[in-house]
């Protein structure tokens, strides 16, 4: 075989791949470089928080996204994908661009949110239609074991920035932990404790490394629990 | 011509059949314009492309009976004009149709797509209930553990799509699988956003069978 019968063979693969496989998440350095900066401004998350959103574009746009996460956006109380309703506008925004920059890894997720399905203003679209849903007290609750504990956990060292009724907070992109489901909060925690979300805070690591796996669980569980206000 | 004047002369035509207005050819000719009763709104050659061409495969009234031949009738209009435009520019490619495309101008594009998306739509048949139940779980739940997500998100919870997103109703098994087939393979590649393409290769065989046979039953 000749070395321009290789090229165009090598050509047509890789475009017969480009067209065939679902698109990849890219991997953007994390929580684990060391001049990590959490919540950095890229300029795509600066545009769609600058962006003015738009509550029935969002609602259209959600459509596809209510596939995984469900009409109303209320999540699966299995935990595999989050309730999104009633989450700040700011949090959200910040989570699906740390998604499509490669900072949090969701590989499921990517190419159902990338560039090829929404943009910026989509973006800022969508986090304000879920911010303005109702949040019914329907979520996946723990086994209900250790709540008093929880409670002395979170109110030393999670009430600062989750909020007494696990309300967090949109201006620091603190996300609402009221109203989530138990065992994706619980996921959620053990990733962030073992330095498996990039995209978190490195303020909370600390906080909670030494919790133990029962910890988190009754943790989770309490704030599940929080009331909705 | 307006929607107005067509139908109008539409229902002369028909009606012309029965005063015994000439010659055999003529006859033959009204037989052939009393199909156009049944098509509201349609421009002169769009209706003659649809009681001609498409009618081969799809149907007069969009009912294709051969399963690889998608069903129009009731399908929603802008997926239909979506499809035939991009057919015409080479963006879809099917070895079928690109036989029809030459008798296709593009200004017939949205009366065609109109038309089919008027005529009412026709239930399939499922052959093989236990298949139909698994893919009604897959068609409202997805698939949690490989990030297939439910189909009825974009497509409706009965199946009818919307402005946004095709019918999947009562379409053919065979033809529901091919697409999902040449989806997956990258032989169809005109779907919104990549998004057809990332289900389509998270999908099994046998998911594909499943969900085809529940959409055929809806």
């Amino acid at each position: 075989m000749n070395r321009l019968s290789i090229v165009s063979l090598v050509l047509a693969a890789g475009f017969a791949s480009s067209l065939m496989a679902e698109v990849r998440q890219p991997r953007e350095e994390g929580i684990e470089a060391r001049n990590y900066v959490w919540n950095e401004m890229y300029p795509e998350k600066l545009q769609a928080l600058k962006a003015k959103g738009d509550v029935q574009r969002g609602q259209i746009t959600f459509e596809v996204c209510q596939g995984c996460h469900r009409t109303g956006a209320l999540g699966r109380v299995d935990g595999s994908y989050p309730r999104l309703a009633g989450q700040h506008a700011t949090v959200l925004i910040k989570q699906l661009t740390d998604v499509r920059a490669g900072r949090r890894d969701n590989p499921k997720m990517y190419p159902f949110a990338d560039e090829h399905v929404i943009g910026p203003q989509d973006i800022a679209d969508i986090a304000l239609y879920l911010q303005s849903l109702p949040v019914p007290p329907t979520n996946g609750k723990g086994p209900g074991e250790r709540l008093d504990q929880a409670k002395e956990m979170y109110d030393a060292n999670c009430v600062s920035c989750h909020g007494k009724n696990g309300e967090g907070d949109p201006l620091k992109f603190y996300p609402r932990v009221s109203g989530q489901h138990y065992k994706y909060l619980l996921r959620e925690a053990l990733a962030i404790r073992d330095g498996d979300r990039r995209n978190a805070n490195p303020k909370m690591v600390r906080i909670i490394k030494d919790y133990s796996d029962a910890d988190l669980m009754a943790l989770s569980d309490y704030m599940s629990r929080l009331l909705l206000k | 011509m307006n929607s107005l004047t067509c139908r109008v002369k539409n229902r002369f035509f028909s009606g012309a059949y029965s005063c015994a207005w000439g010659t055999a050819a003529q006859v033959a000719c009204v037989a052939v314009l009393s199909l156009f009763t049944a098509m509201p709104a349609l421009a002169d050659n769009a209706g003659r492309v649809a009681a001609t061409i498409c009618v081969v495969c799809h149907g007069a009234d969009g009912k294709s009976v051969a399963p690889s031949f998608p069903k129009l009738a009731g399908q929603q209009a802008a997926y239909l004009e979506k499809q035939l435009v991009e057919f015409v520019a080479g963006k879809r490619k099917n070895e079928v149709m690109a036989a029809s495309l030459p008798n296709i101008r593009k200004d017939d594009i949205p009366g065609l797509a109109s038309y089919f998306a008027a005529q009412k739509s026709a239930p399939g048949v499922v052959e093989d209930k236990t298949l139909a139940r698994a893919g009604r779980k897959l068609y409202a739940d997805g698939n949690t553990s490989t990030g297939v997500p439910a189909c009825m998100g974009c497509h409706q919870p009965n199946g009818e799509g919307n402005e946004r997103f095709p019918r999947l109703a009562g379409q053919h098994q065979t033809y529901t699988q091919q697409q999902m087939a040449d989806f997956k393979n990258g032989v169809r590649a005109n779907d919104k956003g990549r998004i057809m393409r990332a289900v389509a290769e998270r999908m099994s065989a046998q998911e594909v069978r499943a969900v085809a046979e529940y959409i055929a039953g809806m």
